[in-house]
């Protein structure tokens, strides 16, 4: 099996190789990357469409940004590069945004790219289909095309978050003339989806795979390296590992296999696991409270709470340290931004056992004879075993402190209807992402306008408080980078204090790689992107 | 030959009865089915939303909407039976395809690995019961009886990951998964041999309690035949212990383990969800367990309507190989 495997790989290699040279597509490197092969990645779940336009599941993104191209790219520190466009201006009061287009771009189907896919796919896909359409798109009344290369963005208002949201991810670029005048959410192409990316669709096996295959007329020369690209998905955890143990799948995205796994497979020599990539996720687990009806509707027993923790007892031996401890609702991914701040209360004090007792008994939560003060549940929300592992803890922690905790798991279905619908919750783990900017990810959660009965994901807690309200609205709208930043700050310090959340830690989400997967990360992004600069050395 | 028509006239008659009273039976199945699953909390919209982890107002409400899921339940029951009389299946919330056609794609996966864990289970457990009864008492019956024993209590799922990890893991011989060398483009017989390669440890995981089953009952049913007066004239008779053994004791001693493995037919196929699920074979049992998950009520139920029919027909089937085997057994 091996044997054949790697024949056949190598001749894939082969042939890919000569058809390079024949084509003459090879600008020739003169560094080390090799091009051609074959990257299997085990994801979970599988996507239910692999169009990311209209669903912005982790896995629909993983397919998606290999199809499509999005205006822009983001470095490491979240700071915008050229992908579909070349340049971007802002005007000076940051109501119009205009971008220059690339010339040399055809869809895969053959037809040229222009302007005109871009104003269509913003205006009439992204903005009202996409689930975070709204949030990133909101401002923008009208678009321009002056000519087949140049795009205008008239906004109703300044709206530098929009800026972090052109990536392949969260504004995939999709063809005009195969969407326009059709029923968008139904159109067959979504299934077989053309874009201009580096990798066109295939095939797709359900409850199999998706393949994907090297677009030999890709605009960045001699890119991607790779010949092709298929998802596997795999129902078990277990077997996710072993299939990458045996070397069938080369990557595996956070989350599909167990971080023991991924820590007992790096030990073995087997993966490496290349910090980075989850830097446009800006993702953060935390404890959300219920803050209107009691207990939780006081701040000292949020903060008590708070106190109980072990951060760094759950990043390490829970998440096997894929992570670092939160200090507020700001990742310190946006450190680049200068829109981090860790002036804030600290909760991982050496007396914090005796501040959460104090403000127990400040609440008039005192000590029942058992030594217990107060009953509380906590729902886990079932994104991976892990959670599962850390509401154990949480109860455990907080029991030193006299909580006693009750433990619920239930399904996707049971828990959004629990925590958006009927509010019937206390305290509800989960990780929840940032996105490319505060305003995009981070504020829903905190807004009183984002209080939406129904709708996941939005202000569970129901924390409303008008001095944040305006806050946000201020940030939202800022142009002085500067100014920004200081609002961002007093955001981070005027929620700590209030503590609707336990902001738990940042998750590294990070995939795993088998050593001859090189260049896995691009920038912010690592399975999330086009992964044209990933290459095999076999 | 009057009484072989006769016969065969009479097996098709019993079965196109069998036939029509599968139908109330159906009814009854698609009824409970949809009121029960309707009560599980959360819904196809909540899920998908859940799952992109963000999503808008209009975006949930254009879900619901869609899916038609506004609507009062017994609004949404009455279109589904109406829908299903027609067999018409509906779409599947979730892959936005018809679940007929998502059916259908994977029936042929779960057939193949039931037929062939069937197989293995009925063709080895007959083999070894009956080797353990001819042995009874000796060292080859207690070893086969410890197997059996060892292969009853073993959980499916401990069974396929141990399999897993000796065959795919340490000795590298077969694929962690799948039902297809991943991104194949073989055609003909390679693609069988991939195919059967793959096959080979999910069906050995889902045969394996069954094989212990029909070990067991083999071994009892053939030394209860075996003890018989019947045997015993037989031989008195001058038949050699060869002929009393397969002519006579094992024709009667396989009918229990042809109507057990026929009432085994509804219960594989739960075993198939779990199976399917550690070795990521695309069939019926994962896409179940999926759509259960998804709250994509539309596609499980198709899914279990589709199994009920499956059920009821093997039953059927096994009704009629038992009248063969047995010309006893009247079929009425």
């Amino acid at each position: 099996m091996t044997t054949i495997y790697r024949r056949s790989l190598a001749a894939c290699l082969m042939v890919a190789t000569a058809a390079l040279t024949l084509l003459g597509a090879v600008a020739a490197p003169a560094w080390a990357q090799k091009p051609g092969g074959t990257l299997v990645i085990v994801s979970t779940p599988e996507p239910t469409t692999i169009t990311n336009a209209f669903n912005s599941a982790t896995t629909a993104g993983e397919v998606g940004t290999k199809i499509y191209d999005g205006l822009l790219e983001y470095d490491a520190n979240l700071n915008p590069k050229p992908s579909l466009a070349t340049e971007w201006s802002v005007s000076a009061d940051g109501k119009d945004v205009t971008f220059k287009l690339r010339h040399d771009v055809k869809w895969h189907d053959g037809h040229p790219f222009t302007s005109a896919d871009v104003a269509f796919s913003i205006l009439e896909v992204l903005k009202p289909n996409h689930p975070r359409g709204p949030g990133n798109f909101g401002p923008v009344q009208s678009i321009d095309t002056p000519d087949d290369y140049t795009v205008v963005l008239h906004l109703q208002n300044a709206y530098p978050p929009m800026m972090r949201a052109f990536s392949s991810l969260d504004a995939p670029i999709l063809p005009k003339h195969l969407y326009a005048g059709t029923n968008l959410r139904n159109n067959a192409n979504n299934n077989k989806p053309v874009g201009t990316g580096p990798f066109m669709f295939k095939d797709w096996q359900r409850g199999d795979s998706i393949v994907l295959e090297r677009n030999p007329n890709y605009w960045r020369p001699g890119r991607p390296y790779l010949d092709r690209i298929i998802f596997r998905f795999i129902n078990d955890p277990a077997t996710r590992a072993a299939a990458l143990e045996s070397g069938e799948a080369q990557v595996a995205s956070f989350g599909s296999i167990a971080t023991s796994e991924m820590r007992r497979l790096e030990k073995a020599g087997v993966v490496t696991i290349p910090l980075g990539g989850f830097q446009a996720l800006a993702p953060v687990a935390m404890i959300t409270f219920n803050t209107v009806d009691p207990p939780f509707n006081d701040k000292r027993v949020r903060q008590a709470v708070a106190y109980a923790i072990d951060r760094k007892f759950i990043i390490d031996k829970i998440f096997f340290g894929f992570g670092q401890p939160a200090t507020g609702p700001i990742s310190s991914v946006f450190k680049g931004q200068g829109l981090f701040t860790d002036q804030v209360i600290h909760f991982d004090v050496p007396d914090r056992l005796k501040r959460a007792t104090d403000l127990l008994d400040a609440a008039g939560f005192k000590p029942k004879p058992d030594g217990t003060r107060l009953d509380v549940t906590l729902d886990i929300g079932p994104i991976g075993d892990e959670y599962r592992r850390m509401g154990e803890y949480i109860k455990q922690a907080l029991k030193q402190v006299g909580f006693n905790v009750s433990l619920r798991n239930e399904d996707m279905a049971g828990f959004t209807r629990r925590t958006s619908q009927t509010y019937d919750f206390q305290m509800a783990t989960a990780a929840w992402v940032g996105m490319g900017d505060p305003t995009l990810g981070v504020q829903r959660q905190y807004v009183t306008s984002n209080i939406k009965k129904g709708v996941p994901f939005t202000n569970l807690g129901r924390y409303s408080n008008p001095e944040i309200d305006a806050l946000w609205a201020k940030f939202a709208i800022e142009l002085d980078p500067k100014k920004r930043a200081e609002d961002a700050h007093q955001l981070q310090q005027k929620l700590v204090d209030d503590s609707p959340m336990v902001w738990l830690f940042e998750l590294q989400q990070v995939a795993t790689a088998r050593k001859e997967v090189k260049n896995l990360i691009n920038g912010a992004f690592s399975v999330q992107g086009g992964m044209y600069e990933t290459w095999l050395d076999r | 030959m009057i009484l072989v028509r006769g016969r065969g006239r009479q097996r098709l008659r019993y079965a196109v009865r069998r036939f029509l009273q599968a139908i109330p039976i159906l009814v009854a199945i698609v009824t409970c089915n949809f009121f029960l699953l309707h009560l599980a909390p959360g819904d196809a919209a909540s899920v998908l939303a859940g799952e992109s982890g963000s999503a808008s107002e209009e975006y949930v409400a254009q879900l619901r909407h869609d899916f038609g899921l506004e609507k009062p339940l017994v609004l949404q029951y009455v279109d589904y039976v109406a829908n299903v009389a027609t067999l018409n299946f509906g779409h599947s919330f979730r892959y936005n395809r018809s679940n007929l056609g998502l059916i259908v794609e994977r029936l042929g996966a779960t057939l193949l690995l039931m037929v062939t864990s069937f197989t293995i289970a009925i063709s080895f457990g007959i083999l070894l019961g009956a080797w353990a009864a001819t042995h009874k008492g000796k060292a080859l019956d207690r070893g086969i009886r410890i197997l059996a024993v060892v292969a009853y209590a073993a959980p499916v799922f401990w069974v396929a990951l141990m399999l897993i990890m000796v065959f795919a893991l340490q000795l590298g011989i077969l694929p962690t998964s799948g039902m297809h060398r991943i991104g194949s483009r073989s055609s003909g017989l390679a693609t069988v041999l991939d195919v059967a390669q793959h096959l080979i440890l999910p069906s050995l995981s889902l045969s394996f309690f069954y094989l212990a089953v029909y070990t067991r009952l083999m071994r009892a049913a053939l030394l209860d035949q075996l003890g018989m007066n019947y045997t015993i004239v037989a031989e008195a008779k001058g038949a050699s212990p060869r002929q009393v053994l397969w002519r006579h004791a094992f024709r009667n001693a396989i009918i229990p383990v042809v109507t057990l493995a026929g009432l085994h037919i509804g219960s594989m196929l739960g075993g198939s969800v779990i199976v399917e699920s550690v070795f990521g074979w695309p069939g019926l049992g994962l896409l179940a367990y999926q759509a259960l998950f998804a709250r994509d009520l539309n596609l499980l139920l198709g899914i279990l309507i589709f199994s009920s029919v499956l059920v009821v027909a093997m039953n059927l089937l096994v009704d009629v190989v038992n009248s063969f085997v047995d010309p006893r057994i009247q079929l009425k």
